[in-house]
């Protein structure tokens, strides 16, 4: 089995342990491919995300032309639903990477499966991001001011603002994690090629795949350029979460001024993220058929990482309260006070329970195999992290320094109409995506099944 | 000269006809129709005018009876800022809010545009000419008959009031009745009787000892501005100040001002003055009798009384509002007398000599029987709304719908020109002749600023025009206008001598006849609370409700705006189960009023008080349907000088159904040891306490540079924030271009502040801030809204309850102790706005540079470079950077602040900010660079103290130093270095511009504060 052993190929596992209803490579373009047929569920699931998306593009044009005024921002809580939402996606987005990319270096095998699910998600939600801080400012109409691009006035932005660090960190993670996606999905393109008959979707098939042959230096290529990619993305995790955070950690505010931001939301960002990835993998291994791909092993290796980001994030809440503590800062103490105990106890504690508490239930092994307890509980981390932002954000600027401004919050129509129009854009792509292109990584999964011209029981058990 | 251009303004078809028409006129003068609508005010300016260039005129403010002096800065024929005359004896420079509220009443978009007269049951346009008829025919009718007709103006302390009887006298009619709802009649007669002038002067700084029996000598009763520099300068005397003790049931901004609180029974203050005269030697009356009426202990009322006996000088003032305020008014002239006081703390010499002409309900009652009996013919009314400010009981507006004839010369549309046949709208104050008597030998002249802006006419004028279509009056008037008499009176020559200073010397005489005497009422009412209710601070007796600055402005004390709301104490609201924003019903024998509660710690348990000024039905778009009119439950009480009583007993008080929340522009009414309004006491004060340092636990120890306690920070720019750096380019003081080499600094003495907030309304007038709380201004709370309005939040302060409120510079109260209820509490005002620190937590999160540190200090913001990511209030510490959600600005918009003609008051100098960009306090920057490039066309250096930002011009305290602090010449380059003076948040390295020095209280000798000095810096600092 020398050929296995290969040190070129990118993800060695045991296909017998990871796939063992999955028996031969046109089982596997067969069974994705048949994927990729549009249904009435899929089509009212499409209906309904862009009457989403429209109702949230409606409620931003009504906002441009009467004002930010229209959201519920209450000075000095300068920041609110759009801020949040804007972490809330890009953390997201960071799950995707982490899977695709670190656990890829690391030959996690459990990844190949669901990779691919939480690389489109990491770019859609990064597109999705990337809306929210035009339609958070006040005149949307400006943004390219915050772009370093030559001007005859010769102003450039303002290089010592986090914000213009969001820009480059937003930028970059997009096209990095489009092209990484894009890189992955070569071979596949090419194996929807082959099956496609239709002659004018052939034809840009061809083109997306960029003519692939699948000849050994093409699988050579690729799969430089693919470690080189997911090297490349590898610190990408790290950096563009740590510069949102900055966003924060920056500012005087008390909650925010924070050493421990970084790390903090590195490890945020990925717990929410895997919470998204169950969100989304568990209907689509249901409703496309494909339990024997993404197998309760994947899910139970993943729910581990789950419980592990859990816990990263539920210690970095406590050094926070700790640090409040032992600083002596009294802004700061009466801040985790008035967040725990005082006028955000509600929020404070949908955080805690949801990213800290509910967690915890992974250490069971039962539920970490039962899809319907991780369905149930991602919707909880969703949930979780979006209001860990929101205790991050509005708790603190609602009870700052200056008790004469201490404040209140309270979203309005428009910012509920775009947050839920962020996700109908969000599963708008989604969508369309999964029926556009394989959902699961037809080459990868068949580095993981053993080759037909071998002997019949000639794969796995060799590695 | 400008006419309304209609609801969308200059069409450009009309543009173009009216440049053509003005082509026409310029090659064939007098070829021109009249209907051309004059887009500029003049085309040909007149001689010495630049346009772009303001020229400034004196005139006399008529807001109220103290007749400040006034300077109108006009700009291309528009006034756009009222400040005071630095030379005038009564303000000496600084003018209060209402004063300055003057332009919003020029510019009022509800003024009558022209006479009216009604027709059909309504009242319709009509010409001057129609107008003037109308109103000579029916004077012609009644005439003969003293009886047959009645004027009520409203308080003019001028010649005016000669020339008005005059013409009334000329038709056999009888004197006019000034009438003032607001006035202290009782002390005017009180004081006319003791003193021989009905308002002396009040001499705080040369007492030892200030003891008001509810005085509100700093919320506008009597002369405002004058009375609070007198107290301020008193109180910046620092230990050597006065002590003051405010007596009364509630705790006014006078009494929060205060050092101590007597929260004494409404009703109770007679027997406390009774007291007081014994301590003084006169036949008053025991201790014991005091605390029995009073509900104030023995103990404490001894203590009051050992003070009095032993402080010299001393001055008690009363303002007591009850039916026997003329006894107790009395009494404080005794006691004056008798502890020596008069001609030193109580100077009759150098009276204000605005008061003492305006009689009360008392007066108005003989008005209402003549109207009930059917007697009254013709009645005129201007300058006054007695249909709303007299109360309900007394049946004014019945009784003058039975009326014949009833005309208002009123300039807006209010209750009483509403139930008139004919409106001859008069020229507001800023476009009219006339004069005023200022103080004793000096009088206020006052001139039109500018031509008229609708089709008004000046009262006085009127009456000349009517009088000539009389035969037998018209040799009476010979002049061609009002203006002629003011001419005449003080002759061409010597008039334009004086205009430029503001003032002749001289003495007006034929004025209003000395106050009247009528029995007394008594206290009454059944229930369990009694009821206080008092002039409002800004709005007054409901005068100033229709000027969106003063219903945008909080009232100082509660800090509630656009709303009315009933006192009551948290122990009793507790009892109640009353929370803030309950309605309370107070009811009593006259009506009920229905209003929020708000918690105050400065009212007695068994109290419970209403503001007036609000409850208009009609009185203009901003004024209308907001609150409830206190006027409503009084009866028809007053005093023996015939003032209303405004305590007139008891009320029934019910928790109500419903809930508002308080339109307030306060967080947390307490500092939580934060040390942001800081004070000591005199002993610290004295012991050198000061020096003691404002430390966090775990903060690094800092220091200050030498001379300017404030760097700038040398990392405002780019690479230079190395601090090893030499090179600071322009930010280095010895640059070339020198643009570094001034600190511009601010100093604010809470010692002086009184909380008045003349200087929040300053800032609005100088630097175009939108008010935001008219119901039109709020957001939408759906998608989907109709013509009528539904949709929106048009609750009133709807931007504000969201904490939308613009106020670039605002004051904090804080409250200190008195958290079990007692009324031992000290109050801390604290002004703030930006305070452009050195170090500006600001400055380096915007992305676009719209906020970056100008090399001389200065915390610059650029509108136009602003998109509005707010990150910069996120970071400021202090919370002073407003953004514009609404586009307030914007003509076409609902939320559009400046419905013409407001609009005409914006300062050309100042930038109308856009939708979607932050704003804050520039320091008044552009006052800064027209000093500056003055200094530079004159080839000169600034001098010191040149100019001045327009809060610290405004203010009547003097409390606020502007200038730069790099140059020792300059005051607060001085001011800095006062050992008082702290940063707020210290700790947090923002080096700011802004210096405040502690708050000095003055407690009582052997009381627990002013004898352990450590004990009590504690919860004065903080818990630090």
């Amino acid at each position: 089995m020398a050929t296995f052993a290969e040190p070129m190929r990118p993800n060695i596992a045991s296909a017998d342990v990871q796939l063992p209803a999955v028996k031969d490579y046109e089982q596997v373009d067969r069974e994705i491919s048949a994927t990729l047929k549009p249904t009435k569920g899929w089509g009212a699931a499409l209906a309904l995300s862009i009457a989403m998306f429209l109702m949230g593009a409606a409620a931003w044009t009504y906002q441009i032309y009467w004002g930010l005024g229209n959201a519920g921002y209450n000075p000095p809580v300068m920041w609110g639903v759009y801020i949040i939402t804007f972490v809330f996606w890009v953390g997201i987005g960071h799950a995707g990477t982490l899977i695709s990319a670190i656990l890829f270096l690391f030959r996690a095998g459990f990844r190949t499966t669901i990779y691919r699910c939480a690389e489109a998600m990491t770019v859609f939600a990064v597109m999705t991001a990337g809306l929210f801080p035009i339609i958070h400012i006040g005149r949307p109409w400006k943004f390219f001011w915050l772009v370093p691009y030559p001007n005859w006035r010769l102003l450039w932005p303002n290089f010592k603002s986090p914000l213009v660090w969001d820009v480059f960190a937003i930028s970059t993670y997009l096209t990095v994690s489009a092209t990484f996606l894009y890189v992955g999905l070569i071979p596949d393109i090419a194996v929807l090629r082959d099956r496609e008959t239709n002659p004018l979707r052939k034809r840009l098939l061809a083109v997306m795949s960029l003519g692939w042959r699948n000849s050994e230096p093409e699988w050579r290529h690729f799969t430089r350029m693919y470690l080189f990619l997911a090297a490349f993305s590898t610190p990408l995790v790290l950096s563009v979460h740590s510069v949102v955070s900055f966003d924060f950690a920056m500012a005087l505010t008390p909650g925010w001024h924070a050493t421990i931001f970084p790390p903090y939301f590195v490890a945020g960002a990925i717990f929410s993220g895997i919470g998204m990835v169950f969100t989304i993998i568990i209907p689509i291994r249901k409703f496309f058929r494909l339990e024997h791909y993404v197998t309760i092993n994947h899910l139970d290796a993943a729910a581990k990482l789950c419980l592990f980001t859990s816990m990263v994030v539920g210690c970095a809440y406590l050094i926070e309260f700790w640090v409040a503590w032992y600083s002596g800062n009294m802004y700061e103490q009466d801040y985790f006070w008035n967040r725990v105990f005082g006028q955000w106890w509600w929020a404070a504690w949908i955080m805690l329970t949801c990213n800290m508490i509910f967690p915890l239930s992974l250490f069971s092994q039962k539920l970490r195999r039962n899809p319907t307890w991780l369905f149930i509980l991602s919707i909880f981390i969703n949930l979780g992290m979006w209001y860990e932002r929101f205790v991050i954000i509005v708790p603190s600027l609602s009870h700052e320094f200056e008790p004469w401004q201490w404040s209140s919050y309270l979203p309005s129509w428009v910012d509920v109409s775009i947050l839920v129009g962020s996700f109908g854009w969000f599963f708008m792509w989604f969508l369309l995506f999964i029926k556009q292109l394989p959902v699961v990584a037809i080459a990868e999964v068949k580095e993981i099944v053993a080759p037909k011209m071998k002997r019949a029981h000639g794969h796995g058990g060799h590695h | 000269m400008t006419q309304n251009t209609g609801p969308s303004g200059v069409k450009r078809r009309q543009f173009l006809k009216v440049l053509g028409a003005a082509g026409a006129a310029t090659t064939a003068v007098g070829c021109t129709n009249e209907q051309v609508e004059k887009l500029i005010p003049y085309l040909n300016s007149p001689d010495q005018t630049v346009p772009g260039v303001s020229t400034y005129y004196t005139t006399s403010c008529r807001e109220c009876a103290a007749a400040c002096g006034i300077i109108a800065e006009v700009r291309d024929g528009r006034a756009v800022k009222l400040e005071g005359n630095p030379d005038h004896p009564v303000n000496k420079g600084a003018l209060c809010a209402k004063g300055q509220s003057g332009l919003q009443g020029l510019y009022n978009p509800d003024r009558y545009r022209g006479p009216m007269i009604r027709e059909g049951g309504k009242l319709v346009p009509t010409t001057w000419d129609k107008a003037i008829d109308t109103l000579v025919q029916k004077l012609g009718e009644s005439r003969g008959a003293a009886a047959n007709a009645a004027f009520i103006n409203g308080p003019d302390s001028g010649s005016f009031a000669g020339y008005l009887d005059g013409w009334l006298g000329g038709y056999g009619f009888g004197s006019h009745l000034q009438y003032d709802p607001g006035a202290d009649l009782a002390v005017e007669a009180a004081n006319l009787a003791g003193y021989g002038v009905a308002m002396p002067k009040l001499d705080f700084a040369s007492a030892k000892l200030v003891i008001s029996i509810g005085a509100d000598y700093l919320d506008g009763w009597g002369a405002s501005v004058p009375q609070q520099m007198a107290f301020a300068d008193a109180r910046a005397k620092l230990a050597d100040g006065p002590r003051v003790i405010y007596i009364g049931a509630r705790r006014s901004l006078t009494g929060l001002n205060a050092d101590t609180w007597i929260a004494c029974q409404p009703g109770g203050e007679e027997a406390i003055a009774r007291a007081l005269l014994s301590a003084v030697g006169g036949n008053g009356g025991t201790v014991a009798a005091a605390a029995q009426a009073s509900g104030v202990t023995e103990a404490t009322l001894q203590g009051i009384v050992d003070e009095l006996r032993g402080t010299k000088p001393s001055l008690v003032v009363s303002g007591v509002s009850t039916p026997g305020a003329g006894v107790i008014a009395g009494l404080c002239v005794d006691i004056n007398k008798a502890a020596g006081n008069v001609g030193v703390t109580v100077k009759p010499g150098e009276a204000l000599t605005g008061f003492g002409t305006s009689v009360g309900v008392g007066a108005m009652q003989g008005i209402i029987e003549r109207a009930n009996a059917g007697t009254l013919k013709l009645l005129m009314v201007r300058g006054v709304n007695p249909a709303y400010d007299t109360p309900k009981a007394m049946g004014f507006a019945a009784a003058m719908a039975k009326v014949p004839f009833k005309v208002s010369f009123s300039s807006y549309p209010d209750e009483t020109s509403e139930l008139c046949d004919l409106v001859l709208p008069d020229d507001h104050a800023l476009e009219s002749w006339g004069d005023v008597q200022a103080t004793p030998g000096t009088i206020g002249l006052q001139q039109p600023v500018m031509d008229r802006i609708f089709d008004t006419r000046a009262s006085a004028d009127v009456m000349m025009m009517a009088a000539r279509k009389d035969a037998t009056l018209a040799a009476r008037y010979p002049q061609k206008s009002y203006r002629d008499v003011v001419v005449a009176r003080y002759g061409s020559a010597a008039l334009t001598a004086a205009l430029p200073k503001g003032m002749v010397s001289g003495n007006i005489t034929g004025r209003a006849a000395a106050p009247m005497s009528v029995p007394a009422g008594a206290m009454g009412g059944d229930g369990e609370f009694f009821l206080v209710t008092y002039p409002h601070a800004t709005l007054g007796m409901g005068e100033g409700a229709n000027k969106p600055w003063l219903q945008e402005l909080p009232d100082p004390v509660s800090k509630i705006v656009w709303q009315s709301w009933v006192e009551i104490h948290p122990a009793t609201a507790k009892r109640l189960g009353v929370a803030a924003g309950d309605h309370l019903t107070v009811t009593t024998a006259s009506g009920a009023v229905t209003a929020p509660a708000y918690i105050y710690l400065g009212i007695r348990p068994d109290t419970v008080a209403v503001a007036h000024g609000q409850g208009h039905t009609r009185y203009g778009r901003y004024a209308e349907n907001l609150g409830v009119n206190a006027l409503d439950v009084l009866g028809a009480t007053w005093n023996a000088a015939g003032g209303l009583a405004l305590t007139q007993g008891k009320a029934r008080v019910a928790k109500a159904a419903e809930h508002s929340q308080l339109v307030t522009l306060e967080g947390s009414a307490r500092q939580h040891g934060r040390g942001i309004g800081q004070a000591l006491t005199v002993a610290e004060l004295v012991s050198g306490a000061t020096t003691e340092h404002h430390e966090l636990p775990g903060d690094a120890s800092h220091e200050f540079l030498p001379g300017l306690r404030s760097p700038v920070a040398n990392d405002a720019q780019g690479d230079l924030g190395d601090p090893t750096s030499k090179d600071k380019g322009m930010y280095d003081p010895n640059h070339w271009s020198g643009m570094a080499k001034r600190r511009w600094a601010m100093t604010i003495d809470l010692a002086r502040c009184t909380g008045c907030s003349a200087c929040v309304t300053a800032c609005y007038a100088e630097n175009n801030i939108p008010t935001v709380g008219a119901r039109w201004q709020g957001r939408s709370l759906r998608p989907f809204h109709t013509a009528d309005g539904a949709g929106w939040d048009t609750r009133p302060g709807a931007n504000i309850l969201k904490g939308r409120e613009m106020a670039w510079l605002r004051i904090e109260r804080y409250f200190e102790g008195g958290e079990d209820g007692s009324s031992e509490f000290d109050t801390r005002f604290v002004p703030m706005m930006c305070q452009h620190c050195g170090n500006a937590p600001c400055e380096p999160v915007c992305p676009v540079y719209a906020t970056y540190h100008a090399p001389d200090g200065l915390n610059v913001q650029v509108y136009n470079r602003c998109v509005g990511t707010r990150y910069c209030s996120n970071g400021c510490p202090y919370k002073v950077r407003y953004f514009n959600w609404h586009g307030y600005g914007e003509k076409e918009r609902r939320q559009y602040a400046f419905p013409e003609p407001l609009h005409l008051q914006l300062n050309p100098d100042v930038t109308v900010r856009g939708k979607g960009v932050m704003e804050k306090c520039t320091f008044c920057v552009q006052r800064v660079r027209e000093a500056e490039n003055l200094a530079k066309l004159e080839n000169r250096e600034l001098q010191p103290d040149e100019f001045t930002t327009a809060c610290a011009q405004a203010c009547p305290s003097r409390a606020i130093v502007f200038g730069d602090a790099a140059d020792p010449n300059w005051s607060v380059a001085k001011m800095v270095e006062n050992s008082r003076g702290y940063h707020v948040f210290e700790e947090l390295n923002t080096f700011t511009a802004v210096v405040y020095l502690k708050k000095v209280n003055h407690p009582a000798a052997g009381s627990a504060a002013a004898a352990v000095p450590a004990a009590a810096a504690a919860p004065a600092q903080g818990a630090h």
